[in-house]
């Protein structure tokens, strides 16, 4: 038995199968490309979304209090403290500088200040937080370390707009997740019934391929090399799209978005990943529609 | 006999063929069994059986003719020998194989075994005719070169070499009847099963299928050819089972099934 004329006959019947229901395969390709160009918008979106949430979180920095009391020497050692641990830059703010950055926040009213019979402002350390610091646990634990700290009063990193943002990131990450999942559903729901569709044309060739002696597996290779070939035909439409897309929506969207996204821009949406990621997800596509349809017409 | 001679002298010569094999072939039962059966039923749901306690032992290389009644239970009971039918009681051996136990995966490779000419051809009317003939050899993986060449000598040998590149519907009753036999002869099975073969066609055409047949028998196949056509039985004499309301009422030469069935 050979496999080579095996497999040149199933590549033959699978080309005859899509020769015999041009139509139908169509609908398959269109679907599967909507499905995908849909899946690789939202993996778009949630670049975008990464990509904000990673220039907002930039901003996250942790202020450390030190006690009235407590001399330059002491400060030193927090920083150096804190500044132990693997990325993490500590900065000492003398009470003097807070006093000048506080005029300079207030302005016009910042001369209000020179009335004050001394500088009520205490030491500080600020902790600049690299980005695999900035979830809200890791800051967390970096606040209590530095609460346990001598000398220090209080800790300050806007806990609560870290959480949201977190919050934010992980539901639209879910949703997503959600939402692609219900489409491939539906894709491999619509591919099936319209293969179904080539299939049932096709029942007397099966009846007879069965009766003449093939396996399943014999029956089954032509129609899934058909769905594979309309999954990667569908990836590459899709691909098509998305590069469209990106070439004449993309700058209008950055455009729109530069206040939130700053000067650098969103990531590219077209990626080599998610290239492969499309044909490989078309081709795992096609290849279950196909399979969910065949398995009905095996029965003789 | 010697089953290389007979080839030799080619399908034209079969009915001479046919007539000396009758005369020299030793009797079925000294050659061993292919197909048994012991005590099979075969019900559908709702329906009364099709068949009842079928006992039977067809040798190798046998001609035997089944008859009896539409609806008597023939078809059923070729379908049970090839599978497209499980037996819903006994034992069924095919070359000593019992295929009432057989696993579905292994179902296949039993059909590979077997050639079944259909009552109603089953031809694909959108490939030609030398593709319908190589589907069989498709499904055994032959590469292309081979199977074109094997195709091309079995239907020279069913004298269509001619329509190789013909559509079925092109075809008389008769030529499409020799395309469903080259069909389940290409890849030489040891089991040939015909369906009311000359059912629908004219007393030449008939006696040309026959001959087919008979030629194949001769070349060392098991043949089992369903009809209700009298005169086939007489004409050629073989073994005939007769079939009555799924049950077997008779196991005789075909002349004495003629003669009975011609009483009454």
């Amino acid at each position: 038995m050979s496999v080579l004329a095996k497999g040149t006959y199933f590549w033959r019947s699978a080309a005859q199968g899509v020769r015999h229901a041009p139509f139908v395969h169509f609908i398959a390709v269109v679907t599967i490309a909507i499905a995908l160009f849909t899946a690789g918008l939202a993996r778009g979106a949630w670049g975008l979304l990464d990509s904000l949430i990673a220039s907002l979180g930039s901003q996250v920095e942790l202020t450390v209090y030190l006690d009235q009391a407590a001399a330059g020497w002491r400060a030193e050692e927090v920083a150096q403290a804190l500044g132990q641990r693997s990325g993490l830059s500590a900065h000492v703010v003398p009470p003097e500088e807070a006093m000048a950055r506080l005029k300079l926040q207030l302005g016009e009213l910042g001369s209000a200040l020179d009335g004050l019979p001394e500088n009520p402002l205490p030491r500080t350390v600020e902790l600049v937080i690299p980005p695999g610091l900035r979830t809200p646990s890791e800051l967390k634990a970096l606040a209590e370390q530095a609460r346990a700290l001598p000398g220090v009063a209080a800790v300050d990193y806007g806990e609560e707009a870290v959480q949201r943002l977190s919050s934010i990131a992980l539901a639209a990450r879910a949703g997503g997740l959600l939402a692609s999942l219900v489409v491939a559903i539906a894709t491999i729901v619509i591919v099936s019934a319209t293969l179904q569709l080539a299939i049932y044309s096709r029942r007397e060739e099966i009846e007879i391929q069965k009766l003449v002696g093939a396996t399943d597996r014999f029956v089954k290779a032509p129609f899934l090399i058909e769905g594979a070939l309309q999954g990667v035909l569908g990836a590459l439409c899709a691909v098509l799209g998305l590069w469209a897309f990106a070439v004449f929506a993309g700058p209008r969207l950055e455009s729109m978005f530069s206040f939130l996204l700053g000067p650098h821009g969103g990531p590219s949406l077209i990626t080599t990943g998610l290239v492969a990621e499309l044909f490989i997800g078309g081709a795992a596509l096609g290849l279950c529609g196909s399979f969910v349809a065949v398995g009905r017409f095996l029965r003789v | 006999m010697e089953p290389g001679i007979l080839a030799a002298l080619g399908a034209r010569a079969a009915p001479s063929a046919w007539l000396f094999a009758r005369c020299q072939t030793p009797p079925w039962h000294d050659r061993g069994p292919m197909i048994q059966m012991f005590h099979v039923y075969k019900a559908y749901p709702g329906d009364p059986p099709s068949l009842s306690d079928i006992n039977l032992t067809i040798a190798k290389g046998e001609f035997v003719f089944l008859t009896g009644p539409s609806g008597a239970g023939k078809t059923t009971l070729l379908k049970l020998i090839f599978c497209a039918e499980k037996a819903t009681r006994g034992q069924i051996l095919v070359g000593g194989r019992n295929i009432a136990r057989i696993r579905e995966s292994a179902v296949p490779y039993l059909r590979r075994n077997v050639g079944v000419v259909f009552q109603d051809f089953k031809l694909l009317p959108h490939r030609t005719v030398a593709d319908n003939v190589a589907f069989t050899l498709d499904v055994l993986g032959v590469p292309r070169a081979e199977c074109r060449e094997r195709v091309m000598k079995m239907l020279k040998q069913v004298g269509l070499q001619h329509k190789a590149s013909s559509l079925p519907l092109r075809l008389s009753g008769g030529e499409q009847q020799r395309v469903v036999i080259a069909r389940a002869l290409v890849n030489d099975p040891t089991i040939l099963l015909a369906d009311e073969p000359t059912g629908n066609l004219d007393p030449a055409l008939t006696l040309e299928i026959m001959d087919l047949l008979m030629d194949v028998n001769v070349r060392g196949a098991t043949v089992v050819v369903a009809t209700h056509d009298a005169t086939l039985l007489e004409r050629y004499g073989k073994r005939t089972l007769r079939l009555e309301a799924g049950r077997i009422v008779s196991d005789e030469d075909g002349i004495k099934a003629a003669r009975r069935m011609a009483a009454g």
